[in-house]
């Protein structure tokens, strides 16, 4: 049986003509290139894996219903992220606070992680790390913080997005992210204190 | 930078979905946009794809104010010149031919019955309303 090949990449910009010349299929490309970047924004954001999947169905509706409106002045990337962003912060405004966690597994290439490798054979760590109560932990730590606040860590220290991205995307200045990334770190330290190297 | 959160904020990265996820997640979103197309008012439909046709056209905050004190003006100019030509907009029933019909006996119903000299005189009863009940004190 013949194998087929790989699709060849196309950038967003193509994709995007594409969708807005009316071809559904560009914007499905769209969708799988995301959803996954998209999903760890949403997901890190409200911890519950249903309401994720809710919100990320629409914000790819709500992007393919605008994206007429898309001009090209910022990337794709920044103009999609922007709308996931705006429409997961006003999800928590609304959502009731008496919400329940609903944690994904997790994955286990964390086993081999150089990071967690790191943080459980430390002698300085206070205590034998569990996974299942770190991940809880860390959880409920990210929901004490503000939704701006949490908006800032995701991207920054669980996405890895640099400081002048985040900016774009929130709208806000680069100075802005470092003081909220600080004033977010102080506090996670405190609330994961026992989990952090004495 | 606190590089120790840093690094446990990085394990978060692993918390994912199972791999089958984003691949149903696609056909998910098919169903959903169908339904939606058939579910909303097409009206709804129709003012969405208004305003993304016009994305940076924003109505200016105090548009809405503007217009509502536009529309106060404009009130009270057609009032002023309805004055102006003295013919009040309530006084058009009053002129109107099945009102100046009437007896001019009624020109007179104004004053008291009392104070009519060409009627004989007669009793009024108080504007109380009348009961047959008992009264409560003996």
């Amino acid at each position: 049986m013949a194998e087929t090949a790989p699709e060849p990449e196309i950038n967003d910009e193509d994709l995007v003509a594409q969708t807005q010349a009316g071809d559904p299929r560009a914007f499905d490309q769209l969708v799988r290139k995301y959803s996954s970047r998209l999903y760890g924004l949403v997901y890190n954001m409200t911890s519950n894996h249903e309401d994720t999947n809710d919100l990320l169905q629409d914000i790819f509706a709500k992007a393919y219903r605008s994206i007429k409106g898309f001009k090209g002045k910022s990337s794709f990337y920044t103009w999609l992220h922007t709308i996931a962003t705006n429409m997961t912060i006003n999800f928590l405004k609304k959502r009731s606070r008496s919400y329940q966690m609903s944690l994904d597994d997790i994955d286990n290439g964390v086993q081999h992680d150089p990071e967690f490798i790191e943080l459980t054979s430390s002698p300085d760590a206070t205590r034998e790390v569990n996974l299942k109560e770190l991940q809880q932990r860390l959880n409920e730590a990210m929901m004490k913080l503000s939704n701006e606040h949490r908006a800032v860590v995701t991207m920054f220290d669980i996405q890895g997005m640099p400081h002048a991205e985040i900016g774009k995307i929130l709208g806000i200045s680069e100075g802005t992210v470092r003081s909220r990334l600080f004033y977010a770190h102080r506090q996670l330290q405190n609330y994961l204190q026992e989990f952090l190297a004495a | 930078m606190n590089t120790d959160v840093h690094k446990l904020l990085r394990l978060k990265r692993y918390e994912m979905p199972s791999p089958d996820y984003f691949e149903r997640f696609i056909d998910e979103f098919h169903r959903r946009q169908r339904a939606e197309l058939i579910s909303r008012p097409t009206l709804s439909i129709l003012f969405e794809r208004v305003v993304n046709a016009f994305p940076d056209f924003h109505v200016p905050r105090l548009a809405y104010a503007a217009v509502g004190v536009a529309a106060v003006m404009l009130s009270a100019v057609i009032l002023s010149q309805q004055q102006d030509t003295g013919v009040p907009a309530a006084s058009f029933a009053l002129n109107s031919p099945a009102m100046t019909q009437l007896p001019a006996v009624l020109g007179d119903m104004r004053l008291p019955v009392s104070a009519r000299p060409d009627l004989p005189p007669h009793y009024v009863l108080e504007t109380r309303p009348v009961s047959y009940a008992s009264p409560y004190s003996f």
